[in-house]
C-alpha cells in the first residue's frame, strides 16, 4: 500500500515537472515586443484598444504607455507570422490590428528619433466632443512624413504632434487639418 | 403547334358581324317626321342644323351605328325634357309619350338584335393588372412585379377592361414572353433546401443609406433613451467631420435611435440599404418609431403623433434608388416620446429594399444653416431600428414550384449521369449592395423525373385547368406534351423542357384571354367573370370547384360567393382598380400642385387622399349604404393629415378611420373628397368645366358632348384679377357653348369652394395681388407666400331651375334624387365587370337591377349582388 502511494507521488511529481517544463518551453516561444500604436489619439482610446485586442487571442496586450503611444505585446511571432522578417512582422501585425479595429488602430515601429529631438506642436482646434471626429482630425496628420506621434481632442480643443522639424512643420499640419474640415481655433477652416 | 384558338374566335366574330348586319337591317324606325316637323325642325333642319343635327335627313336605318347613336340622343333629350328648349312651346304630353314609346321600342329591338348576334363582350385579353394578379395567385407569389413591364392598356368607356381598349401587338407578345420567363425564374426552386432565413437589425443611419451623412450635418440627431446620445453631440456651428471615420468607429452601430428632422427631397432618399433582397419572397419587417420635439439641443415631447412612411424601393443599376418609392408599404404612427413597434409581412422582389420617410414633417434642411441643429426648433421622427427577416417559407419547395413540378424530387444534376442532356441554366446569385449574403452554392439542383412524359402528363393535367381557368380538353394537353417531347429529344433536361411548355402556356390565348362564349356564360366563364370583377384576378380553388360541379348556377350559391369574395382581402384589388378608373384615381399624381400656391401639399397628403376614397368606397360596400352617400355623408374616412387639411378636429395618427362629421361639413361624399378634387384640377387652378364634366359623366352618368373644335378653351387667370366664373360668363355668351355649359357648369361652380388639392376656400389663392393669407392648418414650418384673391362664388342653377347657394345646398339637391347616382354606379360597375359599354338595349335590364336594389334597401352591396345575378352579368 505504502509502495503504491509512493509510486503515485513519484508519478505526480514527474508529470508536474514535465508539465512545467512544457509550459516554459511554450512561454519561451512567446516574446514580449514593443510597438508604437497608431489610433491612440486620446486616453479614452485605451479601453478601446484593450477591447480590440480581445479579438486577437494570440496576442496579449501587456502594457500601454499613452505618453509615448507605445505598447508591449506578447505573442509567438514564429507561429503568427511564419518566416516573416522583423519589418514584415510589424506590417502583418498592423494588418491584423487594422482589420480587428475597422482601421482605427494600427502598429508601426518604435520611433527611432530621440524624443528630445522631436518638436511638440500644439494646434488649438474647435469641434464637437466626439470620438469619431477626433479620429478624423488625428488621421489628418498622423501619417504625414515627420509626424512621429499625435493626439486629438475636441474636448480639450487641441491637436498635438511630435514632429521631426526637418521633415515637416506647423503649416503643413494646419493645412492637412483644414483639408479634413477641422476648424482651427483662429476660425480658419 | 398549340391549338389555334384565335382563328376560332376570328371566325366567330365574322359570323357575328354578318348576322348582325342581316338582322339589324330589319330594325327600321317608324316615321317620326310629323312630330319633328311640328316641334323640332325649326332648329334642326338642313339649313339651321343646330347642334350639328339635321332631323330632316336623319336615316331611319338603326343598323347603322352612327344613326343608332343619334336616335338614342334624340330619345334621351326628349325623355329628359331638355328638348324642345324651355323657351319653346311644349308639345302635348301624349305626343311626346307616343314618340318616345315608338323610339324606345325600335331602339330596343335594333340593339337586342345586334347584341344577340355579336354578343355583349368582345374577345378581350387580360389587362396588365389582371395579368399580374393572375400570375401572382397562380403561383402564390403575392408581390411579384410584372405589370410595370407590360405595355400600357388603352381605355374605352372609362375602363381598361373593354375589348376595344385591349389591343395586342408584337410588343405585347414580346413582353408576355419576358414576363413568363421572369415568373418562372421566381417560381422554380433551384436548391434542395430553402434559402437561409437571415434576420438583420438595421439603423436608419446604415452605411450608404444617406441618412448618416445628413445627421452628421444637423438634419438629425442620435438619441439614447429619448435623450441626446452623449457620444454624439448634435451638430451646431461645428458639424461632425468625416462620415467614414464615424462608420469605422461604430458610431451608428451602438443601438442609438436616429432622430430625423429632414423630409425626403431631391438630394435625400433614406433607405435601409443593409438589406437588399437577393432571394425574392415574403419578409417580416418590424420597426420601432417615436416622435419628439427638438428645441435647439433639447429633446421635448412632440406636438402629437407623427407619421413615417415605409416603402419598397427598387435600386437602379448604379445602386441608387429613384426619388419615388416603387410602392408604399404604409404610413406608421410615431407617438410622442413613446416607441411604438409596427410589424408587417411583405413580399420583396430581387434588388428591393425598404425606404423611409419622415412623412408628416414639413420640408426642412439644417444642413446649410450656420448653427445647424442647434438653431433648429421643430418636430422630429426617430427610428429606433428596423428588423428585416426572411425569406420566410412555410414549405419547401414553395407552392410556386409545386404548381409546376408537384412532388418530384430535387436532386443534383450531374453531367456524367445525364449523357447528351443539357443542364438547366442558372443565374449567378451574388451579393448586392446590402450586407445580406447569398447562401453557399450547393451545386446544380433540378427536378428529377424517372418517366418524363408520364409525369408531364400528370403535371399538365393539374396546371393547365388552373392557369386557363376552366377544364382543358385532352387534345390541348396533348399539344403541349408533343412540344415537351420535341424539347426532350433536342437534349433539354426535364426542367428546361417543362419550362418551355409552361412558358408557352403562359403566353397562349387560353391564358391571356377571357374566354366567354356568346349567350349565357357557362359556369367556368361565370366563375371567371365573378372573380375578375371582385378580385381582379383568377378564381380560386373553391370558385372553380363550384363551377365544375355546376353549383354556381344557383342564385343562392352566387350570393354566398359574392359575399365571400367581397369579404376577402383580395377584394381590395377591385376597389383600387375600379376607383382608379371610375374616379380617375390613377391620375392622382398627374400633376404636382404649384409650390407657391399650395406649399402644404406633399406625398403624404396625396397618399392619404387616395386612401380616403378607397376606404370610403369600402365602407359604403361593407355597410351597404345607399347611393346618396356618393355625394353626401355624415361621416368621412380620415387620418390626421386629411382631418387637418379639412379643418376637422380630434383625429390623431396616420391610420384611416371612420370619423363622424360635424353639422354643416360638406366632406364625406366622393365629390368633396380631396382625391377627386385633385384629379379634376390642373395643379395650379381649378375650372368649373372639367369638374362639372366629371360630376356629370362619372357620378350622374350624363357625359357632356366634346367641345366644338373652333371654340377656344377658357384659361384660368392665376394673377387673381378675374375669376373663372367671370370668364365663363363671357364664354357662355356664345350660343354654341351655352347649352352644354348650362349642364356642367353648375356642379363645377359648386365645387369652386375647393382648391386644387381639395382644401376648402372662400377666396382664390393668388401669386399676384391680394389680401394677406392666414395660415389656417398649414404646418408652421412651411413658409407661405400666396395671397388671397377674389371671393369664390359657389352658387348656381341646375338645368331644371333648382338653385343652390353653396356646396351644401348642391349636395342636398343631388342627394334628394339618388336614382341617377345609383343608376350611373350600376352602369359603371356593369361596364367594369363585363368589359363592354352599356347599350340602349340593356336599359330595361338596368331598370330591373335598380328596382330590385331599391326594393332591398338601395345599398351598394345589394347593387353588386343584383348586378352579378343579372342577365347582363351572366350572359354575353
Amino acid at each position: 500500500m505504502r509502495n503504491g502511494l509512493q509510486g503515485y507521488s513519484f508519478a505526480f511529481v514527474f508529470l508536474l515537472v514535465a508539465g512545467i517544463g512544457l509550459a516554459d518551453e511554450k512561454l519561451a516561444e512567446r516574446s514580449t515586443l514593443k510597438h508604437q500604436v497608431t489610433g491612440l489619439f486620446s486616453k479614452d482610446r485605451i479601453p478601446d484598444l484593450q477591447k480590440t485586442m480581445q479579438k486577437l487571442p494570440d496576442i496579449e496586450l501587456v502594457k500601454i504607455d499613452f505618453d509615448t503611444s507605445e505598447a508591449e505585446f506578447r505573442y509567438d511571432a514564429g507561429k503568427l507570422f511564419p518566416n516573416a522578417t522583423p519589418d514584415q512582422i510589424v506590417e502583418q501585425f498592423d494588418n491584423l490590428l487594422r482589420n480587428a479595429s475597422r482601421h482605427t488602430f494600427g502598429i508601426k515601429p518604435i520611433c527611432k528619433t530621440p524624443r528630445e529631438k522631436l518638436m511638440l506642436v500644439e494646434i488649438p482646434v474647435v469641434g464637437l466632443d466626439c470620438k469619431a471626429c477626433c479620429l478624423a482630425a488625428y488621421e489628418a496628420i498622423y501619417k504625414l512624413e515627420g509626424v512621429e506621434r499625435a493626439t486629438a481632442s475636441f474636448k480639450d480643443g487641441l491637436v498635438t504632434a511630435w514632429i521631426d522639424s526637418e521633415k515637416t512643420d506647423r503649416t503643413k499640419l494646419e493645412a492637412a487639418l483644414k483639408q479634413r474640415n477641422v476648424t482651427l481655433k483662429d476660425g480658419s477652416q | 403547334m398549340i391549338k389555334p384558338f384565335s382563328h376560332r374566335n376570328c371566325f366567330r366574330q365574322i359570323c357575328c358581324y354578318l348576322i348582325m348586319m342581316t338582322l339589324g337591317s330589319g330594325a327600321v324606325l317608324a316615321d317620326p317626321m310629323p312630330f319633328f316637323q311640328q316641334h323640332c325642325t325649326v332648329c334642326h333642319d338642313a339649313g339651321t342644323k343646330s347642334g350639328g343635327l339635321d332631323l330632316t335627313s336623319l336615316s331611319s336605318d338603326l343598323a347603322i351605328p352612327e344613326t343608332f347613336s343619334k336616335w338614342v340622343k334624340v330619345h334621351d333629350r326628349l325623355a329628359s325634357g331638355e328638348m324642345p328648349p324651355k323657351k319653346q312651346p311644349r308639345p302635348p304630353a301624349d305626343d311626346v309619350k307616343g314618340l318616345l314609346d315608338n323610339l324606345h321600342q325600335s331602339l330596343i329591338v335594333a340593339d337586342r338584335l345586334r347584341l344577340e348576334a355579336a354578343g355583349r363582350t368582345g374577345l378581350r385579353r387580360l389587362t396588365r393588372a389582371e395579368y399580374e394578379n393572375t400570375v401572382r395567385d397562380l403561383f402564390d407569389m403575392p408581390g411579384l412585379a410584372l405589370a410595370g413591364e407590360l405595355p400600357a392598356d388603352g381605355s374605352a368607356y372609362g375602363f381598361d377592361k373593354n375589348s376595344e381598349a385591349l389591343d395586342i401587338s408584337h410588343v405585347n407578345l414580346t413582353k408576355y414572353l419576358e414576363a413568363a420567363d421572369h415568373a418562372l425564374d421566381y417560381a422554380i426552386a433551384t436548391r434542395p433546401d430553402p434559402p437561409m432565413v437571415q434576420k438583420r437589425r438595421i439603423s436608419l443611419c446604415n452605411s450608404g443609406g444617406f441618412v448618416a451623412h445628413v445627421v452628421l450635418n444637423g438634419d438629425g440627431v442620435l438619441l439614447v433613451d429619448k435623450k441626446i446620445d452623449p457620444e454624439f453631440p448634435p451638430s451646431g456651428e461645428q458639424g461632425h467631420i468625416d462620415e467614414g471615420a464615424h462608420e469605422r468607429m461604430g458610431t451608428f452601430e451602438r443601438g442609438s435611435s436616429v432622430g430625423l428632422f429632414r423630409h425626403e427631397d431631391e438630394s435625400l432618399s433614406p433607405y435601409f440599404i443593409d438589406h437588399v433582397t437577393i432571394y425574392p419572397g415574403r419578409y417580416r419587417v418590424r420597426t420601432s418609431l417615436f416622435a419628439f420635439q427638438w428645441d435647439q439641443g433639447e429633446v421635448l415631447p412632440a406636438r402629437g403623433t407623427e407619421a413615417a412612411r415605409l416603402s419598397v424601393v427598387q435600386l437602379t443599376g448604379d445602386g441608387r434608388g429613384g426619388q419615388h418609392p416603387s410602392y408604399v408599404l404604409g404610413y406608421f404612427d410615431a407617438p410622442s416620446l413613446q416607441s411604438q413597434e409596427h410589424e408587417l409581412i411583405t413580399w420583396l422582389n430581387y434588388n428591393e429594399l425598404i425606404g423611409f420617410n419622415t412623412a408628416s414633417l414639413a420640408p426642412q434642411a439644417n444642413y446649410y444653416k450656420k448653427k445647424r441643429a442647434m438653431e433648429f426648433t421643430g418636430p422630429g421622427i426617430a427610428c429606433d431600428w428596423l428588423d428585416i427577416e426572411g425569406p420566410l417559407h412555410d414549405v419547401w419547395p414553395p407552392i410556386s414550384h409545386r404548381r409546376l413540378f408537384g412532388e418530384l424530387p430535387l436532386v443534383e444534376f450531374k453531367a456524367a449521369d445525364n449523357p447528351n442532356v443539357r443542364a438547366p441554366q442558372r443565374k449567378n446569385v451574388r451579393q448586392l449592395s446590402g450586407k445580406n449574403r447569398p447562401d453557399p452554392n450547393l451545386g446544380l439542383f433540378t427536378v428529377r423525373s424517372e418517366d418524363p412524359m408520364k409525369d408531364a402528363d400528370r403535371l399538365l393535367a393539374e396546371f393547365l385547368p388552373k392557369a386557363f381557368r376552366r377544364p382543358v380538353p385532352d387534345t390541348v394537353k396533348q399539344d403541349y406534351l408533343a412540344q415537351l417531347a420535341v424539347r426532350l429529344q433536342a437534349g433539354d433536361c426535364f426542367e428546361t423542357a417543362m419550362r418551355w411548355v409552361y412558358r408557352a402556356a403562359l403566353c397562349s390565348p387560353d391564358f391571356l384571354y377571357h374566354i366567354e362564349q356568346t349567350g349565357k356564360l357557362d359556369h367556368d366563364a361565370l366563375a371567371c367573370r365573378l372573380s375578375y370583377f371582385l378580385w381582379n384576378s383568377m378564381p380560386d380553388e373553391r370558385l372553380m370547384d363550384l363551377a365544375r360541379t355546376g353549383e354556381l348556377a344557383h342564385p343562392d350559391v352566387i350570393d354566398t360567393e359574392v359575399e365571400r369574395l367581397l369579404n376577402d382581402p383580395k377584394s381590395q384589388r377591385f376597389i383600387d382598380d375600379f376607383l382608379g378608373q371610375w374616379l380617375k384615381l390613377r391620375q392622382i399624381a398627374a400633376n404636382d400642385p404649384d409650390k407657391k400656391l399650395y406649399p402644404e401639399f406633399n406625398p403624404y397628403l396625396q397618399d392619404s387622399m387616395v386612401a380616403e376614397t378607397r376606404a370610403y368606397f369600402r365602407e359604403l360596400i361593407t355597410r351597404n349604404l345607399d347611393a346618396s352617400y356618393l355625394v353626401r355623408s355624415d361621416f368621412a374616412m380620415l387620418n390626421e393629415k386629411l382631418a387637418v387639411h379639412y379643418g376637422i378636429q380630434g383625429v390623431s395618427g396616420s391610420q384611416i378611420r371612420r370619423v363622424a362629421l360635424p353639422e354643416g361639413c360638406p366632406r364625406g361624399g366622393f365629390i368633396t373628397q380631396a382625391a377627386v378634387l385633385k384629379v379634376t384640377a390642373n395643379g395650379t387652378t381649378t375650372s368649373p368645366v372639367p369638374r362639372g364634366a366629371f360630376v356629370m359623366d362619372r357620378l350622374l352618368g350624363q357625359p357632356p358632348e366634346p367641345p366644338p373644335s373652333n371654340v377656344a378653351a377658357v384659361e384660368p387667370d392665376v394673377r387673381g384679377t378675374t375669376t373663372i366664373r367671370e370668364q365663363l360668363e363671357k364664354h357662355r355668351a356664345n350660343q354654341v357653348c351655352a347649352s352644354c355649359h348650362a349642364k356642367f357648369d353648375p356642379p363645377g361652380f359648386a365645387l369652386e369652394s375647393f382648391d386644387v388639392i381639395g382644401g376648402f376656400r372662400t377666396r382664390y389663392r393668388s401669386i399676384g395681388d391680394g389680401l394677406p393669407a392666414e395660415r389656417g392648418g398649414i404646418d408652421p414650418a412651411i413658409g407661405i407666400s400666396f395671397k388671397l384673391g377674389p371671393l369664390v362664388d359657389p352658387q348656381g342653377e341646375l338645368p331644371d331651375d333648382r338653385r343652390f347657394q353653396d356646396i351644401l345646398e348642391f349636395q342636398r339637391l343631388l342627394a334628394t334624387d339618388p336614382d341617377p347616382l345609383l343608376r350611373n354606379l350600376a352602369r359603371q360597375l356593369i361596364v367594369y365587370s363585363t368589359g363592354r359599354q352599356v347599350a340602349f338595349g340593356d336599359r330595361d335590364e338596368i331598370d330591373s337591377i335598380i328596382a330590385k336594389t331599391l326594393k332591398n334597401g338601395g345599398g351598394i352591396r345589394t347593387l353588386i349582388h343584383e348586378i352579378v345575378q343579372s342577365r347582363l352579368f351572366q350572359s354575353n
